[in-house]
């Protein structure tokens, strides 16, 4: 029998659709924005003659850009950081969540109670910073990740899921004489692949946006990744006149053009941007299906 | 049983772990411990110096020095002129940089844990704090030893400014010299079109901004910030600090403050002036200028070409003209001027390599080396016209972030080498230049321009310049009422205000 939609399932589709086609456009606006900056010139900039069509159309931005050595730079260590830090975080964390998912892990309460607690309270900047200096890692890349590899959320995110998988699957792996590592990696990670695939864009983008870790341990400029050279990119040009004392006048010659740091954002956000789609297929395959009779 | 053996395993991994972070801990207190060492006995050494002429300090071979800078864009150990250095001084340097953000607060962490920087390039707050902190070197030996070319090209002065209780605890980097840095501009070819002249004083100036407001009917006047230098000098206010009647005032205490808050009130009231003022931030403020809605701004030279660029672009037949520094009722003009240090290059006392540290900053002030550090060789990066310096373009390219190495400079010759830089661009130029010939002989100097760090300054300054900023455009905008001037004031006073102007008297007075 067919359903008829009334009036009001009607409008209430319209009202919807409508609704979320605006706040999609009212989103892509200041990417449209900035993209259309990014490949206008200077004076149109400015003078701000450029919405979401360029203006005056030149690449000379993009060129300058991915010539700069700075730049160059701060992206190769922001990927390493990225790349590194992902990989890594999801091992130490799978690893982690783990054996607090075992029912039959003695003072298992206790451990996942330690482990919330950090995620309450903190030593506060000095105390880190004397922790990080006493293990030799400030100004060094690994400090972008080393210290961050396992965050508790995550971890308990991949805890829930893990003892959400049936015991069937691990009695019938113990019984085939099989030890806890090889069940860990042969048979639970590969059905978690929806779970680690989330936790891994967490990750991701988490190392990729980082700017506050940099900021306060990177002193070497090529050591800078990306997010933090793109911030100060931008906040420079705005600086300059807010100096109580004498301005330094050749640092406000060298102001950067406001087309080169549009196009900076552009090629900084386009590649993340990239990577998401690919990883939506993990979240909709689903893996599970078929592995357990009855 | 194998449950057993891998709790004991991590009972053993946690002994191991724990065991090296307190050995570790302890290490580096030893490490500490030993390089205090090697320093006292550099003390040593130089004092025996003074007697027996035995063991120079400088010699062996050059180390590594490590420079701690402030922030900028570029890498500065791949610029052209760190190589350049590095050649003619033989010393090699590091540098490192502090962020754009919270460079204060990294700048505390670095010191307090006595990383082993050479020498630091310090703002004015910077060094004021790290002095009285006692985190610095006095210098006076080092530069009575080796520092004789440092010693002859800055001037007594400059060394005062950065000494307390003389004893020297920086190399002042004075700055390019005096030279105006904005003015007034307006559209000429709607001044024209309106019939006017340029406004030379407070009430010419109201008649041509009503005039663009009602005729032409953009705004008169766009800008931000509470204090408009340009107005603000018609009032007798030229900067932070100014002396009235051979009193020292500060800025909020200044007699005529509330007049020309009053000024102000009244053009935004009237339209004459951004309505938008209050949020105006310098990029908006540009585009509301070059896009054609304003008829005046305020232009320094420095964004001179990018500005009169975008304005070309829009209006090809616009043109611009410089408000001459308007005349206060007297028919007096001033400019205001901080004549005061940019840099202090400061040795931290922990520093390992405290004489060739001051042996390199020497060398960089070498006649010639100087000279070919600031604008390159003669032929290739700069070419001499009766006596004045020009660029010759793309070579001085190379050379445009060359300001960013300097630790001190020549104050007899720099301000020539640097006009080099200004007449790189064309546009840039004539405007430089206009505005110092507008300039001339108006230059009223900050008279806090050199003073030595006073506690309560250094405290409050930047806190109650905040608070006045707040409070006097909210007396422009109107959204509070001058009658609550003198209570502003009062507790401009009370939050510190009143110490900091006591502590500025005390030293003025005793200059």
């Amino acid at each position: 029998m067919r359903h008829k939609t009334s009036f009001a399932d009607k409008l209430f589709v319209f009202s919807n659709y409508t609704f979320f086609v605006l706040l999609g456009i009212l989103t892509i606006f200041p990417f449209l924005n900035l993209l259309a900056k990014s490949l206008s010139s200077e004076a149109a900039v400015i003078s701000g003659q450029v919405h979401i069509i360029p203006v005056d159309l030149q690449f000379g931005t993009y060129k300058y850009v991915l010539q700069d050595r700075m730049f160059a730079n701060a992206f190769k260590n922001s990927v390493i950081v990225t790349v590194c830090g992902t990989a890594l975080s999801l091992f130490m964390t799978s690893l982690t969540a783990y054996p607090l998912s075992k029912p039959r892990l003695r003072g298992r309460k206790f451990f996942i109670l330690i482990f919330v607690f950090t995620m309450l309270f903190s030593g506060g900047l000095i105390p880190t910073y004397l922790l990080i200096r006493n293990l030799h890692l400030i100004n060094t890349l690994p400090v972008l990740f080393l210290p961050a590899m396992v965050s508790v959320f995550n971890m308990l995110v991949i805890k829930n899921y893990f003892e959400g998988l049936p015991d069937a699957l691990e009695e019938s792996a113990k019984m085939d004489g099989a030890s806890n590592f090889r069940i860990l990696f042969q048979i639970f990670l590969p059905l978690s692949l929806p779970v680690l695939a989330t936790i891994a864009l967490f990750y991701a983008v988490a190392f990729w946006n980082d700017y506050f870790m940099s900021m306060i341990y990177i002193n070497s400029p090529e050591l800078k990744p990306l997010q933090l050279y793109l911030k100060e990119l931008l906040a420079s040009a705005n600086n300059v006149f807010l100096q109580l004392d004498k301005i330094d006048v050749d640092r406000a010659m060298n102001v950067s053009p406001q087309a080169i740091q549009a196009a900076s954002i552009m090629v900084a956000t386009v590649p993340i941007l990239l990577v998401y789609p690919f990883l939506q297929k993990y979240f909709v395959k689903g893996v599970l299906l078929g592995s357990v009779k009855g | 049983m194998r449950k057993t053996l891998t709790i004991l395993l991590l009972i053993v991994a946690m002994l191991a772990v724990t065991a090296c972070g307190g050995s570790g801990g302890g290490n580096d207190k030893q490490g500490s411990g030993e390089t205090a060492g090697p320093s006292t006995s550099d003390n040593n050494q130089s004092s025996k110096n003074d007697n027996n002429e035995k063991k120079d300090p400088l010699s062996g071979e050059k180390p590594v020095l490590r420079q701690l800078q402030p922030f900028d864009r570029f890498d500065p150990n791949a610029e052209f002129t760190a190589k350049f250095l590095e050649e003619k001084t033989g010393y090699k340097s590091v540098y490192e940089m502090l962020p754009e953000e919270m460079a204060n607060e990294k700048l505390n962490l670095l010191m307090s844990n006595k990383e082993k920087y050479d020498i630091l390039r310090l703002t004015k707050d910077q060094f004021f704090t790290l002095a009285e902190a006692g985190a610095l070197e006095p210098l006076n030996d080092l530069i009575d030893q080796y520092g004789p070319n440092l010693k002859a090209g800055i001037s007594e002065a400059s060394w005062e400014a950065a000494s307390i209780d003389g004893k020297i605890y920086a190399i002042p980097q004075a700055g390019t010299g005096n030279y105006a840095s904005s003015s007034l501009v307006v559209r000429k070819d709607w001044l024209d079109e309106l019939g006017l002249k340029l406004p030379t004083n407070l009430d010419e100036l109201y008649d041509v901004l009503k005039a663009f407001k009602e005729k032409k009917k953009v705004i008169p006047l766009v800008w931000y910030g509470s204090v408009l230098q340009e107005i603000a000098s018609a009032f007798g206010i030229y900067n932070s600090w100014d002396v009235v009647d051979g009193q020292l005032y500060h800025q909020s205490e200044h007699p005529r403050m509330k007049e020309y808050l009053a000024f102000m009130n009244k053009l935004y009231t009237e339209g004459l002036i951004d309505a938008e003022w209050p949020i105006n931030t310098g990029t908006t403020a540009i585009e509301k200028f070059t896009s054609g809605k304003a008829a005046m701004m305020k232009l320094a030279w420095w964004s001179a070409p990018s500005v009169v660029g975008a304005l070309e672009r829009n209006f090809p037949d616009a043109e611009l003209a410089t408000l001459p520094f308007l005349k206060d009722e007297n028919g007096k003009a001033g400019v205001g001027i901080n004549t005061g240090i940019t840099y202090f290059i400061a040795i931290p006392k922990w520093a390992p390599n405290k004489e060739h540290a001051m042996n390199y900053m020497n060398m960089k002030l070498e006649e010639d080396l100087f000279k070919e550090l600031v604008i390159g060789q003669e032929g290739v990066h700069h070419k001499v016209e009766d006596g004045k310096y020009f660029p010759i373009l793309p070579a001085f390219d190379d050379l445009n972030n060359a300001s960013y190495f300097l630790t001190g400079v020549d104050e007899r010759v720099y301000s020539t080498y640097w006009q080099a830089r200004v007449r790189k661009d064309p546009i840039l130029y004539n405007y430089f230049e206009e505005l110092q010939t507008l300039a001339e002989g108006l230059f009223v100097e900050d008279p806090m321009s050199n003073a030595p760090p006073i506690q309560s300054i250094s405290e409050h300054a930047q806190k109650l310049a905040k608070f006045s900023e707040d409070t006097y455009m909210r007396f422009i905008a109107g959204a509070e009422s001058l009658d609550n001037f003198e209570s502003y004031l009062a507790q401009w006073k009370a939050d510190g205000g009143e110490q900091m102007v006591n502590d500025a008297r005390a030293w003025f007075a005793s200059k």
